[in-house]
């Protein structure tokens, strides 16, 4: 490694030393979690370590490939917290909007966005998950607004954004992903209502969100009036591929927590649970190569079709593997319910690990959904016939 | 990619596009000394090419794609050991005939075995055996040799015994032969995975061909979901095993984190050889489809250069190690 790098990654290991959030794991509300996010993230923009995937003319902007990596192993080595609240606003809304948006809508956005603007993704909806194209929430022109009703639901804390990602129905002609449009809604309009959702595990991580008849200004709209569908994509291609990198090398340095599950239990010479340990190590390693490969990929512009979907399925599958084998090591201990840690993939409370796991399995496109892309538009094997009814059924 | 990747690919699938291509083992073995592959990682100044193992691990995943026979990857360690040890009077003269594709073989095993498992000792010249003491290369007269059945008819594999006054050339002792026993692990564990690696990939194109090509209920197989999802789990691992290769051959590895890539990419293999029969139906179970030579080829990749538990367990431990150096 080059001496510049190694300097890096001296500069920040010694700012992580003085400024790493150390309490965060204590946080015993979701409230106090996101204070501690708050704080941290202003942190790390100061510092400008928050966005180095954005471009060079933000600050903390512009980092290489090398650079990112250094970045996510040394919060990683620190134990600090992982950006769970600014996470849409950061990856999802700077991507649809950098992509997508008009320069108007990047100055009032994005700026806001490292000033702390937290945003909300309002794409899924009870009837429309995986088929994203079925949504029906309707919004209606009215002069220089549209007219919204309808209803979102898993929207990751919503209930703390100032801002959502929303995509609503604008026509119900010719094709589903037609009638598609996208908008920028301030979660402050009058007729938003906002329901945080209990999880299995103890987290309130998501929410859903209910609009009637919200009124949106027409220029918070990104993209022409029907090609919300093609904005979408965008936004979603950003959860699916980048932020891998630093999830990956997390679960990489909390490998430790697997290790010292061994120990803690009397195993640590059990020579088929080290081959068990060893197998999850190699198949990490694995992994963070590949996140890897795909940033690069995504930075010299040579990524295709299904790539995203190939690092994706492999992290979700692997951080299954992860808390599987930590859930098989601590035993009936395990089974003992303890408070959870907000915001962390990897803690050790295996219980809550394996159940947090699922959000990767099934957000963001479900490993089925995955899968299909994989077959479909990467090997190129033929879709289903298209149509399915109650009539065909019968 | 790079130029060097692109040119030692272009070569390779122009001379063996497949893996009928490299059937017959002679042939092949005159090819693949042909196309100047025994150079590749051989220092420029004593007459290679110096492309190291990253030129090598590109030639790895060829060797695996088509099948090719013989004894390539042995020959391989006999001139890493030759390039690598200490040099003596014959050395040059040695490696040359090598590097032109006189066979010198080695053993395909690791941890002192390297009596067993020795690629085509009866046409060999030369043999590497490997001691934890001494590494050195006996000539063939002085060894008898017997042949052992494979599954895998792509490799012919004896057991060979050393008669006491046999002609030696001594290449490293004591704490010389433990550095460059590690380095020929580590060379020998990356030859697999790339092996591994290369065979995969073909693997899964031939059942995609298969899956495209035949129908059932009145429908191409590759439309059934249940098929798509799993021929998506062995795309993603091959993928992520391509990663893992890419980025670990573009390093200087210890024998530990070549083992670690060894077992990765040669169970990513097992696993995808595992699938294609099932996906292949009653006819991947006939000599006359060529998935079983993939299936035999990835169990033998397995069993080389320590098996899984050897390495998992290896990996386990540095791994306990590492998180308590952290606490
Ligand atoms: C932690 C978490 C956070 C989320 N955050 C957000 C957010 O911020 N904003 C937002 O808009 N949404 C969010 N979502 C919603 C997420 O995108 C949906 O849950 C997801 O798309 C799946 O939809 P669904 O839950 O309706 O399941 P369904 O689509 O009903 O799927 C049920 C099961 O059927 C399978 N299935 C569905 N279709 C197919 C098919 N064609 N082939 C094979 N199998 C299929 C699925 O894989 C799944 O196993 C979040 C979800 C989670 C779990």
């Amino acid at each position: 490694m080059s001496t510049d790098l190694q300097d890096f990654r001296a500069e920040i290991r010694q700012w992580l030393d003085r400024e790493a959030p150390t309490d965060w794991r204590s946080a015993a509300t979701h409230d106090a979690f996101v204070e501690s996010q708050r704080a941290w993230f202003r942190k790390l923009v100061a510092a400008g370590y928050a966005v180095p995937h954005w471009p060079e003319r933000w600050p903390g902007g512009g980092r290489t490939l090398l650079e990112q990596k250094i970045i996510y192993e040394e919060l990683s080595r620190a134990d600090a917290p992982r950006l769970l609240l600014p996470f849409v606003s950061t990856y999802h809304a700077y991507a649809t909007i950098g992509e997508c948006g008009t320069q108007e809508q990047q100055e009032r956005y994005l700026h806001a966005i490292l000033d702390g603007e937290t945003w909300c993704q309002g794409f899924s909806e009870p009837n429309a998950g995986s088929d994203l194209a079925a949504i029906r929430t309707k919004a209606v022109r009215d002069g220089d607004h549209y007219v919204v009703t309808g209803q979102k639901i898993w929207s990751t804390m919503a209930q703390y954004a100032d801002m959502c990602l929303l995509l609503v129905r604008t026509s119900t002609e010719g094709a589903k992903q037609a009638g598609m449009t996208y908008l920028l809604m301030d979660m402050d309009s009058p007729g938003v209502t906002v329901r945080p959702i209990h999880q299995i595990q103890g987290d309130e991580e998501f929410a859903e969100i209910f609009l009637d008849e919200v009124r949106v200004p027409v220029d918070q709209r990104v993209g022409a009036e029907g090609a919300g569908w093609a904005v979408a994509q965008a936004t979603l291609a950003s959860e699916r591929g980048l932020t891998l990198m630093e999830l990956s090398y997390r679960m990489r340095g909390a490998l430790t927590r697997i290790a010292r599950q061994l120990t803690e239990v009397g195993r640590a010479d059990d020579r088929g649970a080290l081959r068990d340990l060893g197998a999850l190590k190699i198949r990490i390693d694995a992994v963070c190569a590949l996140a890897d490969q795909f940033l690069r990929k995504r930075m010299n512009d040579e990524e295709q079709i299904g790539d995203a979907s190939i690092v994706k399925l492999a992290y979700a599958r692997c951080l299954r593997a992860y808390a599987d084998l930590g859930v098989r090591f601590a035993g009936l201990d395990g089974q003992f319910h303890a408070p959870i840690t907000f915001g962390d993939l990897n803690s050790g409370n295996w219980m809550a690990d394996f159940m947090n796991s699922y959000a990767w399995t099934i957000a963001g496109g479900s490993d089925e959904v995955q899968r299909n892309i994989i077959a479909e538009r990467m090997l190129g094997m033929p879709r289903e016939p298209k149509s399915w009814t109650a009539e065909v059924a019968a | 990619m790079s130029e060097m990747r692109q040119t030692l690919e272009d070569s390779a699938r122009k001379v063996f596009p497949n893996w009928e291509a490299a059937r017959d083992a002679s042939d092949a073995w005159a090819q693949v000394a042909q196309l100047g592959w025994f150079m590749v990682g051989v220092p420029e100044k004593i007459g290679g090419l110096g492309l190291g193992d990253e030129g090598l691990a590109i030639i790895f995943a060829e060797l695996g794609r088509a099948l090719v026979p013989g004894p390539v990857l042995t020959q391989f360690l006999v001139i890493e050991a030759l390039v690598a040890g200490a040099p003596f009077e014959e050395r040059d003269g040695l490696l040359e005939r090598a590097m032109s594709g006189e066979i010198m073989t080695a053993s395909l095993a690791i941890g002192g075995r390297s009596s067993e498992a020795v690629m085509d000792a009866d046409k060999a010249s030369h043999i590497l055996l490997r001691r934890e003491d001494v590494v050195a290369l006996i000539s063939q007269d002085g060894a008898q040799v017997k042949a052992r059945e494979t599954w895998d008819v792509s490799r012919r594999l004896f057991d060979v015994a050393v008669v006491d006054d046999a002609q030696r050339y001594v290449v490293a002792r004591g704490q010389k032969a433990a550095q460059l026993n590690d380095r020929l692990d580590t060379l020998l564990c990356i030859a697999l995975a790339g092996d591994a690696l290369g065979g995969a990939r073909a693997a899964l194109g031939l059942t995609l061909d298969h899956l495209k090509g035949r129908s059932q209920f009145d429908r191409p197989l590759a439309m059934f979901q249940a098929l798509k999802h799993r021929v998506a789990d062995l795309k993603m691992m091959i993928d992520t095993a391509d990663a893992f290769y890419a980025d670990r051959t573009s390093q200087s590895l210890t024998a530990l984190e070549a083992g670690e890539l060894k077992n990765f990419c040669c169970a990513v293999y097992r696993d995808t050889v595992e699938d294609a029969i099932q996906l292949h139906g009653g006819v991947g179970l006939t000599t006359e489809y060529a998935i079983h030579r993939f299936f035999k080829r990835a169990f033998l990749n397995c069993a080389l250069g320590g098996d899984a538990d050897y390495w998992n367990e290896r990996a386990g431990r540095a791994a306990m190690a590492e998180s308590q150096a952290k606490a």
